[in-house]
Formats: C-alpha cells, structure tokens, sequence
C-alpha cells in the first residue's frame, strides 16, 4: 500500500480507540509496531495492510480507513498474528469488531461474498439449530448472485455457478452430499439466544 | 470408559466418514463416545464474525448440555468447533455476569466443569505411552505423510494453554511414527488453508493451499494428514483446482489421522469408507501393500 502521511486526529482517535478497544477486548496501545504480526499475516499481501498497520489507522484516528479496507474483509482467523505479538494483541478480535463496527454504519463490506457467507451461515444456524450445507450454500449463493447482478457482474455468475456445478457433482459421486435435515429439539432456547443477541446488539 | 463427544455440524453431513471412523477408532481404544443429546451448531467463524454474544452463547447451549452428562471429558474433532467451544468456556469462567445472562436462557447450565479435548489430545498421550502402539496389527510402512494441523488446533484468540510446540507441534507426527509411518518435517503444518474462503474469497484460499501443497510435494510426502474436517475438505475437494491453476501434477490422498490408526489397528478400508475421498486415498494403501 502506498501509505499517505498520516495525520494524527486526537478527538476522534481517541473515540474510534475506545471502542475498537472495548468490542475487541485488546489493548491496542501495546503495540510498538515489531511487525511479527505482518510477517506471519496469509492475508497482508493480498490485502495492501498488515496487522501493525491496521493498528497504527486506529491510534491514529482514520475511522473510516479502519472500517473499510481489505484485511478487515478478508481476514481469516488464523490468529497467527495474535499468537506471535510480544504485547498479545489478537487483531483477528479486533477485524471481527471492525466487520461488526462497519455493518452498523452500513458500510458496504469490500469483499462483499465475505459479509454474505457469514450472515447466511448464521441465518442457517438460526433456522434449525444446525447448519446444513445444503441450505446454507443456496443462501449464500441467491445473496451473491443477486448483488453481481445489480453489478452487472454475468461473468462472475457463470464461473461462481460452474465452479460450485462441479465440486456438487464430485460430492455426490462421493457420496458426501447429504440432503437429510437435522433439526435441533430445543430450538426454542437457539431462537431465544438469537433474540437476545440482536437486544444486545441494540 | 465413556467420553462425551460433539461431531458438529459437518461430521453429519460432508464428513460423515469421519464421524464413523471416530466410533470405531475410539471404541478399539476402549473409549466409547457417547454423542451429546440434541447438540447444536457451534457458529463456527460465522458467529464470531457477525456477533460476539451469539459466538459465545452457541457454543454455551453445548456445554451445559456437557457439563449436564456427568463425564469428565469431552472429545471434539472438528477444530473450528473445538476452538469455539473452548473460547466460550473460556470467556463464561471470566465473565460470571455473561454466564449468568447464558444460564438463564439454558435448560441445562453451564457449570464450566467438563474438560474439551481434541482427538489429537486423546491419541497423542496413548501414543507416548506405547498403548497405541501395542495396538498395532500392521505397521503403515512407507506411508510419508505430511501432518498438517492448520490454525485452530494451537493457536486460540484468548489466552488458552496448548499442549504441544506452538510454532512446531509434533503430536500428531509422534501418533504417525508410532503407528509405523515415517512423517517429515515441513514448514507449512501450522499455515492456513482458507478454510471458509475456499468459498468466498476463493482465489485467495488457493493461494495458499498452492504453498501448501508445493511445500508438501518437495519434500517428498506421499498424503496429508489431517485432524480438521475443514482442512481435510479443503486440501481433498480443491487439490484438482489448485493443482491444475498452479501447475502441479502430484495429488496427495489426505487422511483423517484416525482412519491411519484405524488401518493400522486392522479396521477394514471399507468398513471406515475410505473410498470416499475426494483424491484416491485406496490406491496409495494398495501400492504400499497395505491393503
């Protein structure tokens, strides 16, 4: 990433910190930028930041860089990061808090299959109590679809359409597509937490 | 002996094979599992990256579920659940006010008692003390598997001991020696495959199993194997499609670590559906005579 001079915002730095701070549950101000966290990062390549840099937007203020940028998107959890800071800084928490923080501002997610494949995978947890991956993948792939089609995106249609076509036809040869529905007994009480999650989230 | 056990989501449905192999590995280790009553969905990464409180609160439902059975121990193979559930446990031991928000929405509460082990938890310390390998009918000569233990085995988003090198575990290659195999050394056993990005963000996903592989295939492995059903799914499902965009011509069967300590302690390949591996895992044994 060709990084600006960035400029150092106190009043809103020391907003977008505490919260990042609180939702993440990691002290941010402990890191001096070692940068072992980039160089274990799967992601920083592709994505044009790293971990320290992420970090480094947040003290500084840059709220809507923090809230919309790739590693945010395409962060994979690994925890690697995490696992190697001197200062135990988890930034996955903290990219988890940053897709969450950005949702509610209704900032478009940049890799858009990113924030559809984990709404439709807890909206399919939310139905029976138990994922099934045949109805969590017909989720996910209508939301996609759709949102390339406003985009114009045909291309990406068919190969999303003939690349899914092909691993469904090996899984059935191999006998590893299963069409049962499991449904959780009690899903009264998996509804229920659903409901008090979205009271928190209020 | 009886061992509580949560198979998820994706040992009843893609890796069904794996559950069933779990059963029978288990009980010839005189471990019986018994699976929790009426489990449900963990919310894998999903969870944690929509909302905090339901990727806490999920894996809760399970635990008081757990805690409720009255063992001691609890096995989970799939290492996204294993990570979530031991997360959860985790935060609900610190956070007595969370827990007492969780409790009150759950028939069975959390009490925080039960002990969550990996399979690799389970095999590893019977491989140390030579149990596995008196089990051993028939020593899986030849077999150079590269282990591949992804992320979630050793590395945890809080603060959570692990049993095994972080950096350069070497549990699940001890469990493969023991069993007459000879695992390498190399430097991607603890790399991520993508895990859910194989399906969002898939360029990005085979990109790294290309390192993977590549790194797996120049020194000389002959499989993978894994304990993650997600890793498993990944490096079997896509190993065509990352083979063919990178250029590499090897395919590596990946092995479940439980069906090579099953075929060594003599269980059928067919009796534990070997066959239903994406890459050929049934040609590699027969070359080796070891079918």
């Amino acid at each position: 990433m060709s990084s600006p001079v960035l400029e150092f915002k106190p009043e809103q730095a020391s907003l977008l910190l505490r919260e990042v701070m609180e939702r993440s549950g990691q002290n941010l101000l402990g890191c001096y930028q070692c940068r072992r966290c980039a160089a274990g990062c799967p992601v920083g390549e592709e994505s044009g930041l790293t971990p320290d840099r992420l970090i480094r937007l947040i003290l500084l203020g840059e709220r809507e860089e923090a809230l919309n940028n790739l590693l945010v998107w395409k962060c994979l959890a690994c925890y690697t990061c995490g696992t190697r800071c001197p200062n135990n800084i988890q930034t996955a928490r903290i990219t988890e808090a940053l897709k969450q923080m950005s949702k509610e501002a209704h900032i478009k997610p940049l890799v858009p299959s990113v924030g559809a494949f984990h709404d439709a995978f807890a909206k399919s947890v939310s139905h029976l109590g138990r994922v099934h991956e045949l109805e969590f993948m017909a989720l996910y792939e209508f939301k996609i679809a759709a949102d390339r089609a406003r985009r114009g995106e045909w291309k990406a249609i068919v190969g999303e359409m003939k690349e899914q076509a092909r691993l469904g036809l090996t899984m059935m040869k191999k006998k590893r597509m299963h069409m049962g529905l499991e449904k959780v007994k009690g899903l009264s009480e998996v509804k229920h937490i659903y409901k008090k999650a979205k009271e928190k989230g209020r | 002996m009886e061992i509580a056990y949560y198979p998820g989501c994706s040992l009843h449905a893609s890796s069904e094979l794996y559950d069933i192999q779990n059963k029978m590995v288990f009980r010839q280790l005189g471990l019986e599992l018994k699976e929790l009553d009426d489990w449900n969905c963990c919310g894998a990464t999903s969870a944690s990256k929509t909302d905090e409180f339901l990727s806490i609160a999920l894996p809760a439902r399970n635990l008081g579920i757990a805690d409720a059975s009255g063992l001691s121990d609890i096995v989970i193979p799939c290492s996204s659940c294993y990570s979530r559930m031991l997360v959860s446990q985790k935060r609900l031991a610190e956070d007595p006010s969370l827990r007492a928000v969780i409790n009150a929405e759950l028939a069975r509460k959390v009490e925080g008692k039960i002990r969550i082990l990996s399979i690799l938890e389970v095999l590893a310390p019977r491989a140390k003390s030579g149990e596995l390998g008196e089990k051993v009918k028939r020593k899986l000569e030849g077999l150079r598997p590269a282990c591949y233990y992804g992320c979630l085995l050793t590395r945890f988003p809080s603060d959570i001991s692990v049993p095994d090198d972080v950096e350069n575990p070497q549990g699940m290659e001890n469990v493969c020696t023991a069993l007459g195999a000879k695992p390498l050394e190399w430097g991607y056993k603890t790399d991520c495959c993508g895990a859910s990005a194989v399906v969002n963000d898939a360029d990005q996903s085979l990109s790294l199993m290309y390192k993977i592989m590549k790194d797996a295939v120049a020194r000389g492995a002959n499989c993978f194997v894994t304990t993650c059903p997600m890793c498993q799914m990944n490096l079997d499902a896509y190993q065509d499609r990352v083979g063919e965009k990178y250029g590499i011509g090897a395919r590596l069967p990946v092995y479940f670590l439980t069906e090579l300590v099953g075929l060594a302690m003599g269980i059928g390949p067919g009796e534990m559906q070997i066959d239903r591996h994406f890459v050929d895992a049934v040609g590699l044994l027969k070359e080796l005579k070891l079918l």
